[in-house]
C-alpha cells in the first residue's frame, strides 16, 4: 500500500507537470512549475520519514538515534531556494516577454523558432 | 633510414619545402627533385623486389608497415613514372605553391598505398592521397571537389567497416595474415566446420571492399565524380590522378583477391568458366566501358572527353581482375600499366593545349597540327596508344585482354570490350579532327608548341608507349615474375599465350614500310587546297547553324538523340535527387520538431522522463 505522503507528493508533480504541458499562458505553466517545485519538495521530505522519530535537532532528551534523516531536510532547504530563484528568474523573464510580444500566449511567441 | 620510407616521405617532405619556400625556382626545383626520388629508388630497388623488403615502424600508436614485393614493385613504377612526369609538366602549370604541396602529397599517399603491408597502413595511405586530391581539385572547383570528396568518404568509410570486420573477427591487420586466416578459414568451411566469417559477413565484406574500391576506381555507377574531378584541376595533375591515383582502386581490387580470394570463391561458387564474386567485378567493369565510352562520345569539351575516356578504359581492367584467371589477371595489370601510359599522356597533351590556348572546347579548336608539331607527334602516339593499333603498348594489353576473355568462354564480357573498343575509335577520331586538323580559327594562328618541361614529360611518357609496345616481352617478364610462373610465353617482341602469338616487331616493321609507302604518295602527288571555315556545304547548300553537325560541333547529335531515352537516367542525378530528398527531409523534421514552442519541449523531456520510467532507470 503506497503511503499517503507519496501518493500526495506525486499527484502534486504530476498536477505541476500537467500545468506545464497544457497551459498556454506563462504565468500558468510557472505556477505549475511551482506546484511541481512543492510536490519534489514534499516527496524528498517524505523519503527521510522514520516513524515515530522527532526532528533531527540534538537537545535534552532527544539523542542521535531518535532522529528523522536529516539529509533530505538539508537537500529540500537547498531545493526550496532554487525553486524561488528560478521562479523569480522565470517572472522576470516572463515579464520582458510580455514587454516585447504584448502576450503571454506560448503558442504565439515564437522568436525561438529557427 | 630505409629507401621505402625515404621513397614515400620524400615527395611529401619536398612539397612541404616547396610550399613553406615558396620561391619561384626553388620550389619547382625541389618538387621535380621529390618526385625524381621516388622513381630513382624504383628503378634502384628493381633487383630487390623479388627477395623482398619489409618494414616496420611505430608511429603514434600506429604500427605503419611498407613491403615490396613484385606486385607492389609493378605499381610503384606506374606511379613513380606517371608522378614524375605529371610534376615536370607541373612546372609550367602550376599557379601556386599550394599545388606542388599537395599534388607531391598526393605521391606521398598513392606510394604508401601500393607499399603498405597492413590494412591500416594501406587506409592511412588511401586517406591522404585522397585528401591531397581533394585539395588539388578544390582550388579550382568547390563543386567538382565536394563531389568526389563526398564519394571518396562513403567509400573510405565502406573499407573502414570492412577492415574493422576482419579485425574484430581475425585480430589482425597484417596482409599475409589475413590471408592465411581467411585461406584456414574457406578450408574449415569446406570440410564442414564452423567458419569464422558467416556467409553473409563475407558477402558484406564483398560489397564494403567493391565500393570503397569502386568509387576510386571510378567504376560505374560510383564513376560520377571523375568526369569533373578531372577536367576541374590542374590538367598536368590529372595525368597523375586519372594514370596512377585510379590505379590505386585497381591494385585494391587485386588486394582483395589476394586476402580473400579463396573464402569468396568458395563462399560464393562458380558462374560460366570464372567465379562469381569475379564475374560481378568483371560485369561492372564491362558496364563501365560502356557508359563511359558513349558518354565520352558526347563532350563537347576535351578535358571531359578523355575523362570519360579514362573512366572506359579502367573498365577494361575490372574485366580483366574479374575474370580472374591468371591470364586475365596478367592482362589487367598489363593494361594498368598501359592505361597510365597513355591517358598520362593524353592528359598532359590536354594540359599543353589548355596552356597554350586557353581554350577547352572542340568548337574553339582546329588546325593545331602545324602549330604545335610536337605535341601533335605526342597526340598521335597517345591516340593510337589508346585505340589499339598496333605496334603501342595499348594492343599489346588490349589483345592479351581480348584473348583472356575469349579464352575463358564469356561472351557478354567479350561483347562489352569489343564494343568499348569501336567507341573507343568513334571519340578518338573526334579528337583527332577536331583539334589537329581542318581549318584554324584565326585566334590560335600564334599557338606556340609544347614548353620544355611539358615536352620532356610527355617524351618520357610517349617513348614508353613506344618502347613496351615494340617489345612488350619487357611487361611480360615482369609479369610472369608476379605469378612466379610463364603465363605469357614468348620473347621480348613475341607474345605468346599458347593458342595465338603476337609478334610486334613484324608488324612495326610493317607498318614503318607502310607509312613510307604512303609518304611516297603524299609527296609525290597530293594536292593541297586551302579553304575558309565557312566554306562547308551539304547537299549543295551552306550549312545552318541550327544542325549544324561539323567535326567540331555536335558531331555526334544523331548518336545522343539515339540514347536519348538512357541518357535520361543519369545516375549524376539520381545522387543529386537523393541528397536533395535528404536536405529536404531534414528541413521539414527541423521545421517540425525544433519549432520554437517551449510547451513542446516540455512535452519532449516529459515523453523522454516517461520512456526512461518505463525502462526502468
Amino acid at each position: 500500500m503506497i503511503s499517503v505522503y507519496y501518493f500526495g507528493a506525486i499527484s502534486l508533480i504530476l498536477i505541476g507537470l500537467y500545468a506545464i504541458l497544457t497551459k498556454r499562458n506563462i504565468l500558468k505553466m510557472l505556477v505549475g512549475l511551482s506546484i511541481m517545485e512543492t510536490g519534489v519538495n514534499l516527496l524528498l521530505i517524505s523519503v527521510g520519514y522514520v516513524r515515530g522519530k522527532s526532528a533531527p535537532i540534538l537537545s535534552e532528551g532527544v539523542s542521535a538515534n531518535q532522529a528523522v534523516d536529516p539529509i533530505p531536510q538539508a537537500l529540500v532547504l537547498t531545493a526550496i531556494v532554487i525553486g524561488v530563484a528560478t521562479t523569480a528568474l522565470a517572472l522576470s523573464v516572463a515579464i520582458n516577454l510580455y514587454e516585447r510580444y504584448k502576450t503571454l500566449d506560448v503558442e504565439k511567441i515564437r522568436g525561438l523558432r529557427g | 633510414m630505409n629507401e621505402l620510407v625515404v621513397m614515400v616521405i620524400a615527395p611529401l617532405l619536398a612539397g612541404v619545402l616547396a610550399w613553406l619556400l615558396d620561391v619561384r625556382g626553388i620550389k619547382e626545383a625541389l618538387g621535380v627533385l621529390g618526385a625524381a626520388v621516388p622513381l630513382g629508388y624504383a628503378a634502384v630497388l628493381y633487383e630487390r623486389a623479388g627477395e623482398g623488403i619489409n618494414v616496420a615502424y611505430t608511429l603514434g600508436g600506429f604500427q605503419i608497415t611498407f613491403a615490396l614485393n613484385q606486385l607492389s614493385w609493378f605499381f610503384i613504377g606506374i606511379a613513380a613514372l606517371v608522378g614524375f612526369t605529371a610534376v615536370l609538366a607541373m612546372v609550367s602549370t602550376a599557379k601556386s605553391s599550394y599545388e606542388w604541396l599537395f599534388a607531391l602529397m598526393s605521391l606521398s599517399g598513392v606510394l604508401g598505398v601500393f607499399l603498405a603491408n597492413d590494412l591500416m597502413t594501406f587506409f592511412i595511405f588511401w586517406e591522404i592521397m585522397t585528401f591531397a586530391s581533394f585539395m588539388m581539385v578544390l582550388k579550382y572547383n568547390k563543386g567538382a571537389s565536394l563531389k568526389y570528396f563526398l564519394l571518396s568518404v562513403f567509400g573510405a568509410y565502406a573499407m573502414l567497416i570492412a577492415i574493422g570486420i576482419i579485425y574484430a573477427k581475425l585480430g589482425t591487420f597484417e596482409f599475409s595474415a589475413v590471408q592465411q586466416a581467411m585461406y584456414r578459414d574457406a578450408y574449415a568451411v569446406m570440410l564442414g566446420g564452423q567458419g569464422l566469417f558467416t556467409k553473409g559477413e563475407t558477402a558484406l565484406i564483398y560489397l564494403l571492399f567493391i565500393i570503397a574500391f569502386g568509387v576510386k576506381a571510378g567504376a560505374f555507377p560510383l564513376h560520377v565524380w571523375a568526369p569533373d574531378a578531372y577536367s576541374e584541376t590542374n590538367q598536368s595533375y590529372t595525368s597523375f590522378f586519372s594514370g596512377a591515383l585510379s590505379k590505386a582502386g585497381v591494385y585494391g581490387f587485386i588486394l582483395m583477391y589476394i586476402l580473400m580470394g579463396a573464402k569468396l570463391t568458395y563462399e560464393f561458387g562458380a558462374f560460366r568458366s570464372t567465379t562469381k564474386f569475379g564475374y560481378i567485378i568483371a560485369f561492372i567493369g564491362g558496364l563501365t566501358i560502356v557508359v563511359g565510352g558513349l558518354l565520352a562520345a558526347l563532350q563537347e569539351d576535351i578535358r571531359k572527353l578523355f575523362a570519360y575516356s579514362s573512366i572506359s578504359q579502367l573498365g577494361y581492367i575490372l574485366v580483366g581482375i574479374g575474370v580472374g584467371t591468371a591470364l586475365s589477371m596478367q592482362a589487367a595489370l598489363f593494361h594498368a600499366l598501359s592505361h597510365a601510359l597513355f591517358k598520362g599522356l593524353f592528359f598532359l597533351i590536354v594540359a599543353t593545349i589548355v596552356y597554350r590556348t586557353g581554350k577547352t572546347e572542340f568548337k574553339d579548336m582546329g588546325g593545331l597540327a602545324e602549330k604545335m608539331p610536337f605535341t601533335f607527334a605526342m597526340a598521335f602516339i597517345a591516340i593510337l596508344s589508346l585505340a589499339g593499333i598496333p605496334p603501342l603498348v595499348g594492343f599489346a594489353s588490349k589483345w592479351v585482354l581480348f584473348e583472356a576473355v575469349i579464352s575463358q568462354n564469356l561472351p557478354i564480357l567479350g561483347g562489352f570490350v569489343f564494343f568499348g573498343s569501336a567507341i573507343g575509335f568513334v571519340y578518338l577520331i573526334r579528337f583527332t579532327y577536331a583539334v589537329w586538323f581542318g581549318q584554324r580559327p584565326t585566334d590560335l594562328d600564334d599557338t606556340k608548341d609544347a614548353p620544355l618541361p611539358m615536352a620532356i614529360a610527355m617524351g618520357i611518357l610517349a617513348l614508353g608507349n613506344v618502347l613496351f609496345g615494340i617489345a612488350p616481352g619487357l611487361v611480360a617478364r615482369e609479369l610472369n615474375k608476379i605469378f612466379g610462373r610463364e603465363v605469357i610465353g614468348g620473347t621480348l617482341y613475341v607474345l605468346d599465350l599458347g593458342f595465338g602469338k603476337y609478334n610486334a616487331l613484324l608488324l612495326t616493321i610493317w607498318l614503318v614500310i607502310g607509312i613510307i609507302i604512303a609518304g611516297i604518295v603524299y609527296f609525290m602527288g597530293a594536292k593541297v587546297r586551302r579553304i575558309p571555315v565557312t566554306d562547308t556545304y551539304q547537299a549543295g547548300n551552306p550549312i545552318t547553324m541550327d544542325y549544324n553537325l561539323t567535326i567540331r560541333r555536335n558531331f555526334f547529335l544523331p548518336l545522343k538523340e539515339t540514347l536519348a531515352f538512357w541518357l535520361r537516367m543519369s545516375f549524376d542525378r539520381l545522387y543529386r535527387d537523393v541528397g536533395r530528398y535528404v536536405e529536404d527531409l531534414a528541413e521539414t523534421l527541423r521545421s517540425y520538431i525544433y519549432n520554437g514552442n517551449v510547451q513542446s519541449y516540455a512535452w519532449y523531456l516529459a515523453i523522454v522522463l516517461l520512456i526512461l520510467a518505463l525502462w526502468g532507470v
